[in-house]
């Protein structure tokens, strides 16, 4: 049972990587987005005195919003929706492929992807100047923890919203680049006005950013961090149960069709 | 091999399987031919588990539908459901890992689809970059990577050339002839003729007449069928009738049905004038058939 769970979750994890092999531009938009992103802003942080001491949180700030944001949550939707206007999903229901280890497999994939992100866009913040301060398990965790929570919105996102590819980009735009200002990606919080901070604050972006910034631009540890940790572990564990019971909603609306 | 008995199904207020009964032996062809909307695809979704109906029964070898029988059902859907970006050994490689097959009798399952659809000339081409006839193909071959003892084909040939028609009906054949136990839909009569053992008629959820080509045929009174283009078609079907000929209406032409073979030149004859502005000789087939015996058009 376990074998045939792990077995099919690697096979789809496994063409979803060979697929963005393939669709080899869309591998480097994922790539040039975030590094144009941590460019730009990493030089200006870097070029301004009074800034400098930012760019350590700015680096962090960017891979949670401008990489693992548009890949694990946008990502994840772009994949649910070419299954269904390829209508591959039916076929899959047909099949033997368990409902949880097609979830996996999409979280696992995804996984893999933020990981070359993480690499990629830290090795780019190092050359500008940026350093990375605190524990690497405990940013890691946070980092995983934001992943398994993105990828489970996209999951609710592509399952109950998202019917063409051509809506998964104007939706991410519309609802994501607010939400990732709100979430002090670009900006620290406390360069916005009051009312801005008290709705910023709703966000959970703003947690994921403020607990990856904290361990590493200032070293924080678990104990420091006990609050943030606590919202994103109840915020993933929300995330994940939301995309599992969208992405049954899905196989039932699929069925039906 | 498939037994359906008493099904039916809802979507809301409108029923679409309305006690669909049929049985398939082993190795039999049998196609569902109907209008859209009779409940065709709907019969196939529920053979393959992708819905569940209402009411009734379905069950393969005697065993009503469970993951055991789902295993022994091969689906190839209407449209070519495949990954465009993937190669075509990698999409068969993909649903076999599905099934549970280790990677030694994958390879061995893969090359032999391969060869046998003659997909290894395409092996290096995307499959988002084959013609409809090669996805089509693919398609078909994805279906039988876990080796099925029941094939459900929902429309095999909609939307492809002449030449992909023709080579996917060999394909289809050859399966035939080595005892796969197929269902299939389709609009087309001429593919229903060639490759069904039996035809089961649908209307309204429901199968309405079910037997070989020859049997259907049987069961219309005619030898052959006279179209007849009429500018008065009370008065031509007086005519037609006087004549012993049986007269249907359809699509803005009037069907006689010919109680014995003659020529075109006898039927004009017959005729003598009249009204009539054109005619044309048929002979019966299905599509006659299903006009006869369910007192409407296939494409209603």
């Amino acid at each position: 049972m376990f074998a045939t769970l792990l077995d099919q979750t690697l096979a789809v994890a496994q063409r979803i990587w060979l697929e963005q092999w393939r669709q080899g531009r869309g591998l480097i938009f994922w790539a040039l987005f975030p590094a144009l992103m941590m460019l730009l802003f990493g030089l200006v942080y870097a070029h301004n005195d009074s800034m400098r001491a930012g760019l350590d949180a700015m680096a962090a700030g960017v891979l949670m919003g401008a990489a693992l944001f548009f890949s694990c949550l946008g990502g994840t939707v772009a994949i649910l929706v070419a299954e269904r206007e390829r209508r591959t999903l039916r076929r899959l229901l047909a099949s033997p492929l368990q409902p949880l280890a097609y979830f996996l497999g999409v979280v696992l994939a995804q996984s893999a992807l933020a990981a070359m992100q993480v690499v990629m866009l830290y090795a780019i913040a190092y050359a500008i100047g940026a350093r990375y301060h605190g524990s690497i398990a405990l940013g890691a965790l946070i980092i995983l923890l934001s992943v398994f929570a993105y990828v489970g919105l996209g999951f609710f996102f592509g399952a109950r919203f998202a019917r063409r590819s051509e809506e998964v980009v104007v939706a991410l735009s519309a609802f994501g680049v607010p939400l990732l200002v709100l979430g002090g990606t670009f900006f620290p919080l406390v360069l916005m006005p009051q009312a801005m901070q008290t709705v910023a604050h709703l966000n959970p972006i703003l947690y994921m950013n403020e607990a990856l910034k904290a361990v590493a631009a200032h070293g924080a540890g678990l104990t420091e961090l006990r609050a943030e940790l606590a919202f994103l572990v109840v915020f993933c564990i929300l995330s994940l149960g939301l995309g599992v019971s969208s992405y049954r909603h899905l196989l039932r609306l699929e069925r039906s069709a | 091999m498939l037994g359906i008995e008493g099904l039916h199904k809802r979507f809301g207020s409108q029923t679409v399987l309305d006690g669909l009964d049929l049985q398939v032996a082993r190795g039999e062809i049998v196609g569902l031919l109907g209008p859209n909307g009779c409940g065709k695809s709907t019969t196939l979704n529920i053979v393959c588990g992708l819905l569940d109906a209402d009411a009734g029964q379905v069950r393969i070898d005697g065993e009503p539908l469970s993951a055991r029988t789902a295993s022994r059902v091969g689906l190839c859907p209407q449209a070519s459901a495949l990954y465009r970006d993937l190669l075509p050994a990698e999409n068969l490689e993909f649903f076999a890992r599905l099934y549970g097959q280790g990677a030694m009798q994958r390879r061995k399952r893969v090359d032999y689809l391969m060869q046998r659809f003659e997909l290894t000339a395409h092996a290096g081409t995307r499959v988002g970059r084959l013609s409809g006839g090669w996805q089509q193909r693919l398609n078909l071959a994805v279906a039988l990577v876990h080796d099925p003892q029941l094939l459900v084909l929902d429309e095999p040939t909609a939307g492809v050339d002449v030449q992909a028609r023709l080579a996917l009906w060999g394909l289809i054949e050859e399966m035939r002839d080595g005892g796969m136990t197929i269902v299939l839909t389709t609009h087309q009569i001429q593919e229903a003729e060639r490759l069904c053992s039996r035809v089961a008629l649908m209307r309204s959820g429901r199968v309405a007449a079910v037997g070989s080509v020859t049997e259907l045929l049987a069961r219309v009174p005619a030898q052959a069928v006279a179209v007849l283009q009429t500018r008065d078609e009370a008065a031509t079907t007086r005519h037609a009738k006087a004549l012993g000929w049986s007269v249907r209406p359809h699509a803005g032409q009037l069907l006689c049905l010919l109680p014995k073979a003659c020529s075109l030149r006898e039927v004009v004859q017959a005729l003598d004038g009249g009204e009539v502005s054109s005619v044309s000789l048929q002979p019966v087939t299905l599509e006659h058939a299903y006009l006869e015996l369910l007192g409407q058009p296939l494409e209603g």
